[in-house]
Protein backbone atom coordinates (compact mmCIF):
# COMPACT_ATOMS: atom_id res chain seq x y z
CA UNK A 1 0.00 0.00 0.00
CA UNK A 2 2.86 2.47 1.18
CA UNK A 3 4.65 1.53 -1.78
CA UNK A 4 1.67 2.01 -4.19
CA UNK A 5 1.31 5.46 -2.36
CA UNK A 6 5.04 6.94 -2.51
CA UNK A 7 5.35 5.90 -6.15
CA UNK A 8 2.54 8.06 -7.29
CA UNK A 9 5.49 10.80 -7.59
CA UNK A 10 4.47 13.68 -8.83
CA UNK A 11 5.23 15.41 -12.15
CA UNK A 12 4.05 18.05 -13.73
CA UNK A 13 2.92 17.22 -17.34
CA UNK A 14 0.87 19.51 -18.99
CA UNK A 15 -1.07 22.66 -17.67
CA UNK A 16 -4.46 23.70 -19.05
CA UNK A 17 -6.74 26.43 -18.58
CA UNK A 18 -9.60 24.83 -15.66
CA UNK A 19 -12.48 26.02 -18.59
CA UNK A 20 -11.50 23.52 -20.81
CA UNK A 21 -12.41 20.71 -18.51
CA UNK A 22 -15.82 19.20 -17.86
CA UNK A 23 -16.24 21.51 -14.54
CA UNK A 24 -20.07 23.57 -14.92
CA UNK A 25 -19.43 26.94 -16.12
CA UNK A 26 -21.36 27.78 -12.76
CA UNK A 27 -22.80 26.28 -9.69
CA UNK A 28 -25.62 27.34 -7.89
CA UNK A 29 -24.68 28.29 -4.43
CA UNK A 30 -27.65 27.94 -2.62
CA UNK A 31 -28.22 24.23 -4.57
CA UNK A 32 -29.89 22.11 -1.07
CA UNK A 33 -27.50 19.23 -2.67
CA UNK A 34 -24.48 20.93 -2.91
CA UNK A 35 -21.55 19.33 -0.27
CA UNK A 36 -19.95 21.85 1.27
CA UNK A 37 -17.10 20.58 3.57
CA UNK A 38 -17.42 21.83 7.01
CA UNK A 39 -13.99 23.21 8.09
CA UNK A 40 -12.55 26.00 7.27
CA UNK A 41 -8.25 27.25 6.91
CA UNK A 42 -7.71 30.47 8.73
CA UNK A 43 -5.64 32.91 6.48
CA UNK A 44 -2.10 33.61 8.46
CA UNK A 45 -0.50 36.88 8.85
CA UNK A 46 1.70 36.67 6.20
CA UNK A 47 -0.66 35.37 3.40
CA UNK A 48 -1.99 38.72 4.03
CA UNK A 49 0.59 41.34 4.48
CA UNK A 50 2.25 39.51 1.26
CA UNK A 51 -0.51 41.03 -0.84
CA UNK A 52 -0.74 44.59 0.96
CA UNK A 53 3.35 44.73 -0.08
CA UNK A 54 2.93 44.42 -3.44
CA UNK A 55 0.89 48.02 -2.99
CA UNK A 56 4.16 48.88 -1.72
CA UNK A 57 6.51 48.70 1.58
CA UNK A 58 4.57 48.91 4.67
CA UNK A 59 6.25 49.87 7.97
CA UNK A 60 5.56 46.58 10.04
CA UNK A 61 7.96 47.59 12.53
CA UNK A 62 5.85 49.28 14.27
CA UNK A 63 3.39 46.69 14.91
CA UNK A 64 5.91 44.56 16.94
CA UNK A 65 5.09 44.83 20.32
CA UNK A 66 6.01 43.67 23.50
CA UNK A 67 3.52 42.96 26.16
CA UNK A 68 3.69 41.40 29.27
CA UNK A 69 1.78 37.67 29.54
CA UNK A 70 0.31 36.82 32.92
CA UNK A 71 -1.13 33.05 32.55
CA UNK A 72 -3.67 32.11 34.98
CA UNK A 73 -5.49 29.03 35.24
CA UNK A 74 -8.33 29.98 32.26
CA UNK A 75 -6.73 27.33 29.17
CA UNK A 76 -9.30 29.19 26.79
CA UNK A 77 -7.39 32.41 27.49
CA UNK A 78 -4.21 30.91 26.91
CA UNK A 79 -5.42 29.13 23.42
CA UNK A 80 -6.40 33.08 22.40
CA UNK A 81 -3.10 34.10 23.87
CA UNK A 82 -1.36 31.30 21.80
CA UNK A 83 -3.03 32.34 18.43
CA UNK A 84 -2.05 35.83 19.51
CA UNK A 85 1.66 35.06 20.24
CA UNK A 86 1.82 32.97 17.34
CA UNK A 87 0.51 36.09 15.24
CA UNK A 88 3.25 38.27 16.82
CA UNK A 89 5.43 35.96 15.57
CA UNK A 90 4.55 36.20 11.76
CA UNK A 91 4.34 40.41 12.35
CA UNK A 92 7.69 40.12 13.69
CA UNK A 93 9.52 38.20 10.72
CA UNK A 94 7.66 40.81 8.41
CA UNK A 95 9.05 43.25 10.25
CA UNK A 96 12.44 41.51 10.22
CA UNK A 97 12.96 41.91 13.96
CA UNK A 98 15.63 39.54 14.80
CA UNK A 99 15.01 39.77 19.13
CA UNK A 100 11.69 40.19 18.33
CA UNK A 101 10.93 36.57 16.51
CA UNK A 102 13.53 35.26 19.11
CA UNK A 103 11.69 36.18 22.36
CA UNK A 104 8.37 35.01 20.27
CA UNK A 105 10.36 31.57 20.30
CA UNK A 106 10.45 31.93 23.75
CA UNK A 107 7.30 32.99 24.41
CA UNK A 108 5.28 30.10 22.53
CA UNK A 109 7.03 27.57 24.02
CA UNK A 110 5.56 29.06 27.72
CA UNK A 111 2.57 29.28 26.65
CA UNK A 112 2.80 25.17 24.79
CA UNK A 113 3.89 24.25 28.40
CA UNK A 114 0.75 26.09 29.78
CA UNK A 115 -1.67 24.09 27.49
CA UNK A 116 0.22 20.72 28.00
CA UNK A 117 1.81 20.82 24.30
CA UNK A 118 5.50 21.65 25.13
CA UNK A 119 7.03 18.65 23.86
CA UNK A 120 5.08 18.57 20.37
CA UNK A 121 6.33 22.47 20.15
CA UNK A 122 9.80 22.63 21.42
CA UNK A 123 11.46 21.60 18.36
CA UNK A 124 9.74 24.20 16.55
CA UNK A 125 10.30 26.54 18.91
CA UNK A 126 13.80 26.24 18.94
CA UNK A 127 14.09 26.37 15.25
CA UNK A 128 12.30 29.44 15.16
CA UNK A 129 14.95 31.12 17.90
CA UNK A 130 17.58 29.75 15.88
CA UNK A 131 16.62 30.60 12.85
CA UNK A 132 15.98 34.53 13.73
CA UNK A 133 19.95 34.92 15.04
CA UNK A 134 20.59 33.75 11.51
CA UNK A 135 17.88 36.44 9.82
CA UNK A 136 16.52 33.16 7.93
CA UNK A 137 13.19 34.64 7.74
CA UNK A 138 11.82 31.41 5.54
CA UNK A 139 12.47 28.71 7.84
CA UNK A 140 11.09 31.56 10.86
CA UNK A 141 7.99 31.85 9.00
CA UNK A 142 7.34 28.24 7.74
CA UNK A 143 8.18 27.15 11.59
CA UNK A 144 5.66 29.21 13.07
CA UNK A 145 2.94 27.72 10.65
CA UNK A 146 4.27 24.55 12.13
CA UNK A 147 3.82 25.21 15.73
CA UNK A 148 0.53 26.48 15.32
CA UNK A 149 -0.49 23.58 13.45
CA UNK A 150 1.42 21.03 15.50
CA UNK A 151 -0.33 22.38 18.47
CA UNK A 152 -3.88 22.27 16.82
CA UNK A 153 -3.29 18.97 15.56
CA UNK A 154 -2.22 18.06 19.01
CA UNK A 155 -5.40 19.55 20.50
CA UNK A 156 -7.65 17.46 17.91
CA UNK A 157 -6.15 14.75 19.21
CA UNK A 158 -7.09 15.35 22.71
CA UNK A 159 -10.52 16.04 21.84
CA UNK A 160 -9.88 19.67 22.93
CA UNK A 161 -11.53 21.11 19.82
CA UNK A 162 -13.20 24.30 22.21
CA UNK A 163 -9.32 25.83 22.20
CA UNK A 164 -8.80 24.72 18.63
CA UNK A 165 -11.21 27.37 17.58
CA UNK A 166 -9.69 29.77 19.97
CA UNK A 167 -6.22 29.25 18.65
CA UNK A 168 -7.59 29.95 15.37
CA UNK A 169 -9.75 32.94 16.43
CA UNK A 170 -6.41 34.11 18.25
CA UNK A 171 -3.94 34.24 15.59
CA UNK A 172 -7.08 35.60 13.24
CA UNK A 173 -7.73 38.60 15.37
CA UNK A 174 -3.75 39.56 16.09
CA UNK A 175 -3.64 39.55 12.27
CA UNK A 176 -6.09 41.93 11.99
CA UNK A 177 -5.30 44.23 14.35
CA UNK A 178 -1.60 44.64 12.54
CA UNK A 179 -3.60 44.98 8.91
CA UNK A 180 -5.99 47.29 10.30
CA UNK A 181 -3.60 49.44 12.39
CA UNK A 182 -1.18 49.66 8.78
CA UNK A 183 -3.84 50.59 6.70
CA UNK A 184 -5.17 52.91 9.32
CA UNK A 185 -1.57 54.60 9.48
CA UNK A 186 -1.08 54.39 5.21
CA UNK A 187 -4.65 54.63 4.26
CA UNK A 188 -5.42 53.41 0.55
CA UNK A 189 -8.51 52.15 -1.65
CA UNK A 190 -6.69 49.31 -2.94
CA UNK A 191 -5.33 47.88 0.44
CA UNK A 192 -8.57 47.94 2.22
CA UNK A 193 -9.95 45.48 0.47
CA UNK A 194 -8.21 43.00 2.42
CA UNK A 195 -9.89 43.34 5.69
CA UNK A 196 -13.80 42.52 3.22
CA UNK A 197 -14.01 39.32 5.23
CA UNK A 198 -17.57 39.03 6.44
CA UNK A 199 -17.80 35.44 5.61
CA UNK A 200 -14.53 34.10 7.76
CA UNK A 201 -15.57 36.54 10.46
CA UNK A 202 -19.08 34.91 9.93
CA UNK A 203 -18.21 31.61 10.49
CA UNK A 204 -15.24 32.83 13.37
CA UNK A 205 -18.51 34.43 14.82
CA UNK A 206 -20.53 31.35 14.42
CA UNK A 207 -17.64 28.91 15.37
CA UNK A 208 -17.21 31.37 19.13
CA UNK A 209 -21.05 31.34 19.45
CA UNK A 210 -21.26 27.60 19.64
CA UNK A 211 -18.46 27.16 22.21
CA UNK A 212 -19.79 25.77 25.15
CA UNK A 213 -19.92 28.02 28.21
CA UNK A 214 -17.31 25.82 29.93
CA UNK A 215 -15.03 27.59 27.11
CA UNK A 216 -16.36 30.81 27.76
CA UNK A 217 -15.46 31.68 31.48
CA UNK A 218 -14.01 35.25 32.17
CA UNK A 219 -15.77 38.71 31.03
CA UNK A 220 -13.25 38.94 27.73
CA UNK A 221 -15.09 36.39 26.30
CA UNK A 222 -18.26 38.47 26.46
CA UNK A 223 -16.27 41.11 24.66
CA UNK A 224 -15.29 38.38 22.34
CA UNK A 225 -19.12 37.93 21.02
CA UNK A 226 -19.57 41.28 20.81
CA UNK A 227 -16.69 42.59 19.09
CA UNK A 228 -16.92 40.02 16.14
CA UNK A 229 -20.46 40.66 16.41
CA UNK A 230 -19.84 44.37 15.77
CA UNK A 231 -16.93 43.26 12.87
CA UNK A 232 -18.69 41.50 10.96
CA UNK A 233 -20.44 44.25 10.09
CA UNK A 234 -17.57 46.52 9.33
CA UNK A 235 -15.29 43.73 7.62
CA UNK A 236 -17.75 44.29 4.65
CA UNK A 237 -16.63 46.51 1.18
CA UNK A 238 -18.98 48.62 -0.33
CA UNK A 239 -20.35 48.78 -3.99
CA UNK A 240 -16.72 50.22 -5.10
CA UNK A 241 -15.01 46.51 -3.66
CA UNK A 242 -13.47 49.19 -0.83
CA UNK A 243 -14.31 49.67 3.16
CA UNK A 244 -13.50 53.35 4.15
CA UNK A 245 -11.09 54.36 6.08
CA UNK A 246 -13.60 55.20 9.27
CA UNK A 247 -14.60 51.77 8.88
CA UNK A 248 -11.18 51.01 8.86
CA UNK A 249 -10.14 53.24 12.02
CA UNK A 250 -12.72 51.34 13.64
CA UNK A 251 -11.93 47.86 13.38
CA UNK A 252 -8.36 48.88 14.24
CA UNK A 253 -10.08 50.36 17.57
CA UNK A 254 -11.85 47.34 17.94
CA UNK A 255 -9.43 44.70 17.51
CA UNK A 256 -6.83 46.80 19.40
CA UNK A 257 -9.46 46.78 22.54
CA UNK A 258 -9.96 43.26 22.17
CA UNK A 259 -6.22 42.11 21.99
CA UNK A 260 -5.34 44.62 24.76
CA UNK A 261 -8.40 42.94 27.14
CA UNK A 262 -7.28 39.29 26.17
CA UNK A 263 -3.47 40.46 27.51
CA UNK A 264 -4.81 42.13 30.32
CA UNK A 265 -7.91 40.09 31.62
CA UNK B 1 20.06 21.38 -4.37
CA UNK B 2 17.34 22.90 -3.57
CA UNK B 3 14.91 20.93 -3.97
CA UNK B 4 16.47 18.18 -2.32
CA UNK B 5 16.57 20.08 0.85
CA UNK B 6 12.87 21.36 0.61
CA UNK B 7 11.93 17.49 -0.03
CA UNK B 8 13.48 16.62 3.16
CA UNK B 9 11.96 19.51 5.44
CA UNK B 10 9.05 18.73 4.10
CA UNK B 11 8.86 14.90 5.14
CA UNK B 12 9.98 16.14 8.60
CA UNK B 13 6.93 18.32 8.70
CA UNK B 14 4.73 15.04 7.10
CA UNK B 15 6.07 12.72 10.00
CA UNK B 16 3.70 14.20 12.43
CA UNK B 17 1.72 11.75 13.68
CA UNK B 18 -2.06 12.84 12.70
CA UNK B 19 -5.63 11.37 12.92
CA UNK B 20 -6.13 9.78 9.22
CA UNK B 21 -9.78 11.14 8.92
CA UNK B 22 -9.67 14.42 10.42
CA UNK B 23 -11.17 16.56 8.30
CA UNK B 24 -9.33 19.82 8.10
CA UNK B 25 -6.02 20.22 10.04
CA UNK B 26 -7.14 23.76 10.86
CA UNK B 27 -10.50 23.17 12.91
CA UNK B 28 -11.65 19.62 12.39
CA UNK B 29 -14.79 18.65 11.57
CA UNK B 30 -17.15 16.44 13.13
CA UNK B 31 -17.76 13.52 10.40
CA UNK B 32 -15.67 11.15 12.87
CA UNK B 33 -17.15 9.99 16.28
CA UNK B 34 -14.15 8.31 17.13
CA UNK B 35 -10.44 9.16 17.46
CA UNK B 36 -8.43 6.93 14.48
CA UNK B 37 -5.29 6.04 15.36
CA UNK B 38 -2.70 7.97 14.67
CA UNK B 39 -0.92 7.58 11.56
CA UNK B 40 1.48 9.10 8.82
CA UNK B 41 -0.83 11.13 7.04
CA UNK B 42 0.50 9.60 3.40
CA UNK B 43 -2.44 11.28 1.56
CA UNK B 44 -0.98 14.49 2.51
CA UNK B 45 2.39 13.82 1.78
CA UNK B 46 1.40 13.09 -1.99
CA UNK B 47 -0.08 16.31 -2.32
CA UNK B 48 2.82 18.21 -0.32
CA UNK B 49 5.32 16.34 -2.76
CA UNK B 50 3.23 17.28 -6.22
CA UNK B 51 3.86 20.99 -4.40
CA UNK B 52 7.33 20.82 -3.99
CA UNK B 53 8.55 21.54 -7.74
CA UNK B 54 6.51 24.98 -7.19
CA UNK B 55 8.39 26.30 -4.02
CA UNK B 56 11.70 26.82 -5.28
CA UNK B 57 12.36 29.12 -8.34
CA UNK B 58 12.61 32.98 -8.70
CA UNK B 59 8.78 33.37 -8.01
CA UNK B 60 8.55 30.26 -5.48
CA UNK B 61 4.91 29.76 -3.59
CA UNK B 62 5.26 29.55 0.23
CA UNK B 63 3.47 26.53 0.92
CA UNK B 64 0.38 26.67 4.41
CA UNK B 65 1.06 24.13 6.64
CA UNK B 66 -2.79 23.48 7.66
CA UNK B 67 -4.74 21.61 5.01
CA UNK B 68 -8.57 20.65 4.30
CA UNK B 69 -9.51 16.43 3.91
CA UNK B 70 -12.43 13.99 3.68
CA UNK B 71 -13.99 11.29 1.57
CA UNK B 72 -15.72 11.56 -1.56
CA UNK B 73 -17.78 8.58 -3.16
CA UNK B 74 -16.94 8.02 -6.73
CA UNK B 75 -18.74 10.60 -9.05
CA UNK B 76 -19.43 12.93 -6.21
CA UNK B 77 -18.38 16.81 -6.29
CA UNK B 78 -17.78 18.39 -2.66
CA UNK B 79 -17.10 22.43 -2.48
CA UNK B 80 -14.28 23.84 0.24
CA UNK B 81 -14.57 27.40 1.29
CA UNK B 82 -11.46 29.62 1.16
CA UNK B 83 -10.78 32.96 1.72
CA UNK B 84 -8.33 34.74 -0.94
CA UNK B 85 -6.50 37.82 -1.06
CA UNK B 86 -6.27 40.16 -4.30
CA UNK B 87 -2.75 40.38 -5.41
CA UNK B 88 -1.46 36.90 -4.30
CA UNK B 89 -1.33 34.01 -6.46
CA UNK B 90 -2.76 30.77 -5.34
CA UNK B 91 -2.06 27.34 -6.28
CA UNK B 92 -4.16 24.23 -4.48
CA UNK B 93 -3.18 20.90 -4.68
CA UNK B 94 -5.18 17.75 -4.39
CA UNK B 95 -4.41 14.30 -3.89
CA UNK B 96 -6.49 10.95 -3.18
CA UNK B 97 -4.77 7.38 -2.69
CA UNK B 98 -6.00 5.21 -5.57
CA UNK B 99 -3.92 5.91 -8.56
CA UNK B 100 -6.79 4.82 -11.22
CA UNK B 101 -8.94 8.04 -9.15
CA UNK B 102 -9.20 11.06 -11.85
CA UNK B 103 -9.88 13.71 -9.68
CA UNK B 104 -10.44 16.92 -10.84
CA UNK B 105 -10.20 20.57 -9.02
CA UNK B 106 -12.03 24.06 -9.72
CA UNK B 107 -12.35 27.86 -8.36
CA UNK B 108 -15.72 29.32 -8.43
CA UNK B 109 -16.48 33.29 -6.95
CA UNK B 110 -18.72 33.74 -4.23
CA UNK B 111 -21.33 34.23 -6.82
CA UNK B 112 -20.69 30.41 -8.11
CA UNK B 113 -18.69 31.46 -11.26
CA UNK B 114 -15.79 29.42 -12.43
CA UNK B 115 -12.49 31.26 -12.49
CA UNK B 116 -10.27 31.45 -14.85
CA UNK B 117 -7.62 29.60 -13.75
CA UNK B 118 -4.22 27.29 -15.23
CA UNK B 119 -4.99 23.68 -14.33
CA UNK B 120 -1.67 21.43 -14.04
CA UNK B 121 -1.81 17.37 -14.20
CA UNK B 122 0.20 14.76 -13.27
CA UNK B 123 1.96 11.50 -13.81
CA UNK B 124 -1.28 9.77 -12.39
CA UNK B 125 -4.98 10.64 -12.44
CA UNK B 126 -5.12 11.02 -8.50
CA UNK B 127 -3.18 14.21 -8.00
CA UNK B 128 -4.35 17.67 -9.55
CA UNK B 129 -3.50 21.43 -8.95
CA UNK B 130 -4.71 24.33 -10.11
CA UNK B 131 -3.16 28.36 -10.03
CA UNK B 132 -5.68 31.44 -9.77
CA UNK B 133 -5.03 34.62 -8.98
CA UNK B 134 -8.35 36.24 -7.46
CA UNK B 135 -9.72 39.43 -8.72
CA UNK B 136 -11.31 40.50 -5.70
CA UNK B 137 -10.51 39.89 -2.13
CA UNK B 138 -13.35 37.45 -0.77
CA UNK B 139 -14.57 34.02 -0.57
CA UNK B 140 -14.44 31.56 -2.61
CA UNK B 141 -15.59 28.20 -3.14
CA UNK B 142 -12.80 24.90 -4.37
CA UNK B 143 -15.03 22.40 -6.09
CA UNK B 144 -13.25 19.02 -5.54
CA UNK B 145 -14.70 16.06 -7.88
CA UNK B 146 -13.39 12.42 -8.02
CA UNK B 147 -14.99 10.43 -11.80
CA UNK B 148 -16.85 7.56 -11.76
CA UNK B 149 -14.16 5.45 -12.40
CA UNK B 150 -13.32 5.26 -8.95
CA UNK B 151 -14.04 1.52 -7.77
CA UNK B 152 -14.51 3.05 -3.68
CA UNK B 153 -14.67 5.98 -1.66
CA UNK B 154 -11.82 8.26 -1.67
CA UNK B 155 -10.28 10.12 1.23
CA UNK B 156 -8.91 13.17 -0.37
CA UNK B 157 -6.61 16.30 1.08
CA UNK B 158 -6.04 20.02 -0.60
CA UNK B 159 -3.19 21.80 0.51
CA UNK B 160 -2.04 25.12 -1.15
CA UNK B 161 0.25 28.29 -1.09
CA UNK B 162 0.78 31.28 -1.66
CA UNK B 163 2.80 34.10 -3.08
Amino acid sequence: MKRTLFSAVVIAAASVTASAQEAPGRINLNDPNLVVVNSSVIPIPLEIFASLDKLGNQDWSKQVENREIKLDTNRSRTAMLFGLVVSDGFIAVQAQDKEAVRRIGREVLRLASSLAVASEVEQHANAIVNAAGQSDWGVCRRELDRTRQTVLNKMAKQRDDELVGLVSLGGWLGGTQALAAVLKGNYSIEGSDLLNQPDLVKQLKKDFNTLPARAKRGKVFGQIGQTLEHLESLMRADASGAISKGKVIEISLATNNLVAAIYES
Amino acid sequence: MRVERLLLLLLAGAATLLPVASLAQEAPASESPTPPPPVLDEVKLIAQRAALAHLGGEKPFILRESSWSGEIEPGQAKLVQVQLFKRNDYHFWIAVPDRRAAIHLNLYDSKGELVEATAHRYESPNVASLVASPAETGVYYLRIAVEATAKEPQRWVVVYAYR
